[in-house]
């Protein structure tokens, strides 16, 4: 009985559906329902963290909750601080305390008013935090507020918000801090917010009430994120009805997918798929400049460790460190790894902050030279034994160490460069990846807490920075020995001037306190800063237009500081001049470096030969299989 | 006898689970790294945060028995902990959110290998040397030895990329909204065509193969000899008394060979973005993701001695000589 | 990856007559005749290619699609990729090779032992054989590859292999032996039966002795035929750690060299000569042993012998 109703509650479903089918042949939008082409598909080869935005991350968890939230302050698409949460903000004389004034009438997407007091209270959470010494989520979104020595907040009228920190800061305006609703988040005690693992851990799930231009209405963990508009957002509309972030496990499958228009931009290209996709119809590729680089390390630890430390005391020298940063050519490197998507590296703070960013002097510029090299190591007395070994001062023969962490490839072929660059010096280096979280423990120093033994002569990694450069200097503090640091790097006067550049509201005077920790920085040699490897992302003009870099130059629509990249957006239809000029104005596009990818036939040109090639081989394969086939079955008949 | 039979080999499976749980819990610990230090990254975390977390993963405690009994317990009451990359998330709740996908690509695959690949094997092995037996064995000899991600990449290039056939990515097109359940099934199956291929293709090899050996062994034995002796007719032969009779080796030993097929499955599953196990384990891997990577090799391991299990019951009922 | 498909059981005959056997047939000679091709690639790729291009002594531009300067075309720094793929036969095969030798000695000996001694001993093994037969092994694999890494370190060259590599050997060999161990122990269990160890039990040789003299010499050639299909499972299990991104990219294997194809994203670029000729290398050579390892089961398989 049961399997026979069964059976004709599904016919009936069948029919049904195949009228609706029949009558319906085009997706129309229903009710609740969004046409295809208003929806914006956005690829990444990143990893959701969540939507607890105090659990952000990756960059992709920072263009999440910059959807979703506003920050007090925001950023315009030249980087310039414009209105955000607040409209605008006054500091005092003495630089310690700020008022800002919050936007009238403003309304989450619930409905709710949002006020100063919701300023205040999300505020108020990390002074909290700080006070109960408990770090909010993974700690990057609270440390740009501890940073800024915050220590008080107040709500005097739903339109004034007042700030107060303990010395005068920089840092105040660009805290990179979603603003969040108290009547959502103040139900959930601080261990509910800040703790992942807590019992009742409050994990914001959707949908998500924000100020944001969209707002997350579903959320797939490892998939995609799924946004829609949001109706009371107060600033400028752009025509993407929802936004839908994918994540994507291999990046190949995410350039496929680019090019099939199944999503409208990508994030994440690899360099030579990124040079294929160039003059494409119907995509733009954008390189923008990266805030960030891949840089060397030495471990510069002063003192022995049991059982643990640098494998020579060479490392410690910045003389002989001076003298391995003439062994790598660094434009090589850029050519050969990134394709040319890159800059050779220099500063510890990225050209990407045009404002800050202070090349090398032409008379100390280092280039590539092993003759250099070997006379630096010479005259800092490094010489060679009989056999060509290098001795450090003990006369001990260096040999090197090196390492990366496994979720970097590309740096493994950096290691096999500069294994035969410094090879040629007499320094053999013993290269060999390692997973990230045991190359953590490696590099951990006795000041750590558990304490660590430094057990590492070279790795490599990255830093990535925020809009200020202040996160990008800390590392090479002494303080920070036992923190952040790597390189165990110490010098008072570059620790006086991370101070004083905090604390400064004169840009002329901090652009010269970074003008010098720079050159300590070049000089002292802490590390090599290898690239700074470009973002190199690609979009569609097919169903989108009105793509706008931010900033104009050297950034990337997507994946900036702040939204403004989709509220930009229009449908390409409706404007056609849009899509070309959009297209014309990638000014990040850079001159294509030297050495063209293989060849300039069309990629279906290349794929035809590529099938043709499979094709064959399978045919080699089958008549290979099929001859072997017959003959044994004549022997068989045979015996 | 039949049931000292089974409980027999349901006493092994127990065992063998139990086993495996053990593996499970001193591998795990041996892994190399501990997630406190992802943390030591972050500049702005504080040490008391980082005391809180050991203290949370109970990574202070002894091993036995403090970290081996509560793992016991936790893992019978069906807790395999919480994930480190997924911020918190239960792995049973990670594991159960992807298994869907699997099951549905592998169910798929596996059904139609067993009927294309078990039929060509068996028709392949009546007919030796005869053309379906020289290129269907020569296809599945290929095929056998050909990768499963290798298989996978050659079909998206060949029908995604090129021919736009069929879509290159995951298992729907993210965000559409659908008017009709069959709608959503057209999206799904779109999305399953490619996988579902190569996981087949992959399998049909491997299984006409031993079809194809265990007819062979089959034709051999006195009483087909006796049956065409007596003159019945062949395709009868095959059906009635070939077929029923090599099949079970060939079902116990695909039964056997479930384990090797989770291999291809995580290769197949990344490179069409499948959102099942297999992609998941290359994420805890890349992550090192221990707990979610112990709940995969947990889940994977109990169902690959289930599904022996079973097989063996399945066998123990129609082979009279194994009840005996 | 391994298939332990097909079972075999035989009684013993000396191996040279078998090999001999084995050529004659078309299909078990065509298979020699791949892997002897192969061989020689593996043993002097220097002769044919030169040495192992390598960051810095690439010859080629990036990507380059193939010509008369690079017959296969470069890979992204500029490498030659018949140079790559000639050199990453030696690595694959020493790869296969070294986990081969590891799986036969550990089923070999397990197999061995447990038919021999019995008993309680033989309970144990086998226990421990079963637990490894229906364990899912490739996953076992995954995970143990980062820890023996961790272990052994991944830097050092031992006897001009990275350690890298020998983690894979080492996964390979311990996940793989369970089937060896069993197909052994079925013949040791025959032959424990016959005459002659009975005599040499008689006249008062040893365990250890009558294992090492009466039992093993019988039991070689079924070792080597089932030799023939591991090396075919370990080449495909290496290929496939590899492409999860388990390998060595200092010493690439074709395993490595079809997982830096994905990295770059040659597919999609239309790079196909960056993995259709180590992905075919990888058919041919997987085929060859499955022809080979088909003409040994043939040969070995009295049943079916006696049936023609």
């Amino acid at each position: 009985m049961r399997r026979s109703l069964r059976a004709r509650m599904v016919r009936a479903l069948a029919v049904a559906g195949l009228i609706t089918a029949l009558v319906l042949p085009a997706a129309s939008p229903a009710s609740g329902q969004v046409a295809d082409d208003l929806i914006l598909r956005v690829g990444t080869d990143q990893e959701f963290s969540g939507l607890n935005p105090w659990q952000s991350i990756y960059v992709l968890d920072y263009e999440v909750f910059t959807l979703n939230y506003d920050l007090l302050v925001g950023y315009d698409e030249n980087l310039g601080f414009t209105e955000g949460f607040a409209t605008s903000w006054e500091t005092s004389d003495d630089g310690k305390t700020t008022t800002f004034k919050i936007r009238p009438d403003m309304q989450w997407s619930d409905g709710q008013p949002a006020t100063a007091e919701d300023a205040r209270y999300t505020y108020q959470l990390v002074l909290d935090a700080i006070a109960a010494e408990v770090t909010l989520g993974s700690g990057y979104i609270d440390g740009y507020l501890s940073s800024a020595n915050l220590s008080a907040v107040s709500a005097p009228d739903p339109e004034t918000l007042v700030v107060e920190t303990s010395t005068p800061t920089s840092l105040l305006l660009p805290a990179y801090v979603p603003i969040l609703p108290k009547h959502v988040w103040e139900s959930h005690t601080l261990e509910q917010i800040a703790n992942a693992e807590a019992d009742d851990f409050f994990p914001n799930d959707p949908p998500v009430v924000g100020t944001g231009p969209y707002t997350a209405v579903e959320f797939q963990a490892g998939q995609f994120m799924r946004f829609a508009r949001n109706p009371n957002y107060w600033g400028e509309q752009g025509a993407a009805e929802e936004v839908i972030i994918q994540h994507f496990e291999s990046n190949e499958t995410m350039v496929q997918a680019l090019r099939n228009g199944e999503i409208d931009y990508a994030r994440g290209i690899g360099a030579d798929a990124f040079d294929a996709l160039e003059g494409q119809e119907d995509i733009v590729t954008v390189e923008g400049f990266a805030n960030g680089y891949s840089y060397l390390t030495f471990n510069g630890y002063s003192k022995p460790i049991e059982g643990g430390g640098a494998s020579t005391t060479a490392l410690a020298d910045p003389a002989f460190r001076d003298a391995m940063g003439w062994a790598v050519d660094l434009p090589l490197l850029v050519d050969r790894v990134l394709a040319g998507h890159g800059t050779p590296g220099t500063s510890l703070i990225p050209p990407f902050h045009s404002n800050w960013y202070v090349p090398p002097a032409a008379d100390v510029q280092r280039s590539f030279n092993l003759q250099t090299a070997d006379e630096k190591l010479v005259a800092a007395g490094y010489v060679k034994d009989a056999s060509g070994q290098r001795l450090d001062k003990e006369g001990e023969p260096i040999a090197l160490r090196m390492t990366w962490p496994a979720s970097e490839s590309e740096l493994a072929t950096v290691a096999q460069f500069i294994t035969e660059w410094w090879g040629e010096l007499g320094i053999p280096v013993e290269a060999g990846v390692t997973e990230d979280d045991t190359l953590l423990v490696d590099l951990a120093p006795p000041e750590y807490d558990p304490p660590g033994k430094a057990d590492f002569d070279v790795y490599m990694w990255g830093w990535v920075g925020d809009v200020d450069p202040t996160s990008l200097l800390q590392p090479f503090t002494t303080d920070e020995i036992g923190g952040s640091s790597d390189t165990f790097y110490s010098n008072p006067r570059f620790d006086e001037l991370f101070t004083l550049q905090g604390q400064t509201t004169d840009e002329a005077e901090r652009k010269a306190m970074l003008q010098e920790m720079q050159e300590i920085f070049y000089r002292d040699l802490p590390n090599i800063p290898l690239y700074y490897d470009s973002e190199l992302h690609a979009y569609r003009t097919d169903r989108f237009g009105g793509w706008q870099s931010q900033p104009p130059d050297t950034g990337t629509p997507l994946f900036g500081f702040g939204p403004i990249g989709y509220t930009k957006l229009t449908v390409a239809g409706s404007t056609p001049s849009e899509a070309p000029s959009a297209g014309a104005a990638s000014p990040g596009v850079t001159a294509a470096p030297s050495a063209a990818p293989g060849g300039s036939e069309t990629p279906t040109a290349d794929n035809t030969t590529l099938i043709l090639g499979v094709g064959a081989l399978i045919l080699v394969l089958l008549a290979g299989g099929l001859v072997l086939m017959r003959r044994r079955g004549a022997e068989t008949e045979e015996e | 006898m039949a049931s000292r039979y089974l409980w027999r080999r349901v006493g092994q499976a127990v065992t063998t689970i139990l086993m495996i749980v053990l593996v499970n819990f001193l591998l795990f610990r041996a892994m190399p790294g501990s997630p406190d230090r992802i943390l030591a990254r972050n500049p702005n975390v504080s040490p008391a945060a980082i005391e809180q977390t050991r203290a949370r993963w109970g990574i202070d405690k002894p091993l036995v028995p403090d970290q081996l009994v509560a793992y016991l317990a936790a893992t019978i009451q069906g807790d395999l902990g919480l994930s480190f990359a997924s911020r918190g998330e239960p792995v049973t709740e990670v594991i159960a959110g992807r298994l869907g996908p699997t099951l549905l690509l592998f169910g798929l695959g596996e059904v139609i290998a067993i009927f294309v690949g078990l039929g060509l094997g068996a028709y392949a092995g009546w007919r030796r040397g005869g053309p379906v037996d020289l290129v269907g064995n020569g296809v599945s000899l290929v095929l056998y030895s050909m990768p499963y991600f290798l298989l996978g990449m050659i079909l998206l290039l060949i029908f995604a990329s090129t021919l736009h056939w069929f879509p290159s990515f995951g298992m729907t097109t993210p965000g559409k909204t659908y008017d009709s359940v069959f709608e959503y099934l057209a999206d799904l199956g779109a999305h399953l065509v490619l996988p579902v291929a190569t996981v087949a293709l992959g399998l049909i090899g491997q299984y006409s193969i031993l079809m194809r050996s265990s007819i062979l062994e089959t034709l051999g034995d006195d009483y087909i000899t006796t049956a065409r002796a007596k003159g019945i007719r062949s395709g009868r032969i095959l059906r009635s008394h070939a077929v029923p009779n090599a099949l079970l080796p060939a079902v116990s030993l695909i039964a056997i060979n479930l384990g090797y097929v989770v291999a291809g499955a995580i290769t197949v599953e990344v490179v069409f973005n499948w959102p099942g196990l297999g992609t998941l384990t290359v994420e805890a891997l890349a992550a090192r993701d221990y707990p979610v990577l112990q709940g995969v090799f947990l889940v994977l391991s109990i169902s690959v001695v289930l599904a022996n299990l079973l097989a063996d019951m399945i066998y123990g009922r129609l082979d009279p000589r194994v009840r005996a | 990856m391994t298939a332990p498909a097909v079972a075999l059981l035989t009684a013993p005959r000396p191996v040279d007559h078998l090999a001999r056997r084995v050529l004659r047939r078309p299909d078990g000679g065509a298979g020699v005749v791949i892997l002897t091709f192969f061989t020689v690639l593996a043993l002097v790729p220097d002769l044919l290619v030169g040495p192992l291009q390598t960051a810095v002594t690439a010859t080629g531009g990036r990507l380059e699609a193939p010509s008369t300067t690079h017959l296969l075309g470069t890979d992204e720094i500029g490498r030659d990729m018949l140079n790559l793929t000639v050199h990453g036969t030696r690595i694959s095969m020493v790869i296969g090779l070294l986990a081969t030798v590891i799986t036969i000695i550990l089923g070999g000996v397990i197999g061995v032992v447990g038919g021999f001694v019995g008993g309680r001993t033989d309970g144990v093994l086998m226990r421990i054989t079963d637990f490894f037969l229906v364990l899912p092994t490739f996953v076992l694999a995954l995970i143990l590859a980062p820890i023996i890494a961790d272990v052994i370190g991944s830097g050092s060259v031992f006897f001009g292999v990275r350690t890298t590599l020998f983690v894979i050997v080492i996964v390979v060999g311990i996940t793989s032996w369970a089937s060896t161990a069993r197909i052994i122990r079925a013949q040791t269990l025959s032959l424990k039966e016959r005459p002659f160890v009975d005599r040499a039990r008689v006249i008062g040789a040893g365990r250890r002795h009558i294992m090492a003299r009466h039992i093993l010499p019988n039991v070689v050639n079924l070792i080597v035929a089932n030799a023939v299909l591991v090396f075919a499972g370990a080449v495909l299990t290496e290929t496939t750690l590899s492409f999860v991104g388990l390998g060595d990219p200092f010493q690439p294997s074709w395993g490595q060299i079809l997982n830096a194809a994905e990295e770059v994203g040659a597919p999609s670029l239309g790079a196909w000569w960056y993995f259709v000729p180590a992905g075919a290398c990888i058919v041919l050579v997987v085929f060859a042993f499955t022809l080979v390892g088909t003409a040994l089961d043939d040969l070995l398989n009295p049943r079916r012998r006696a049936r023609r």
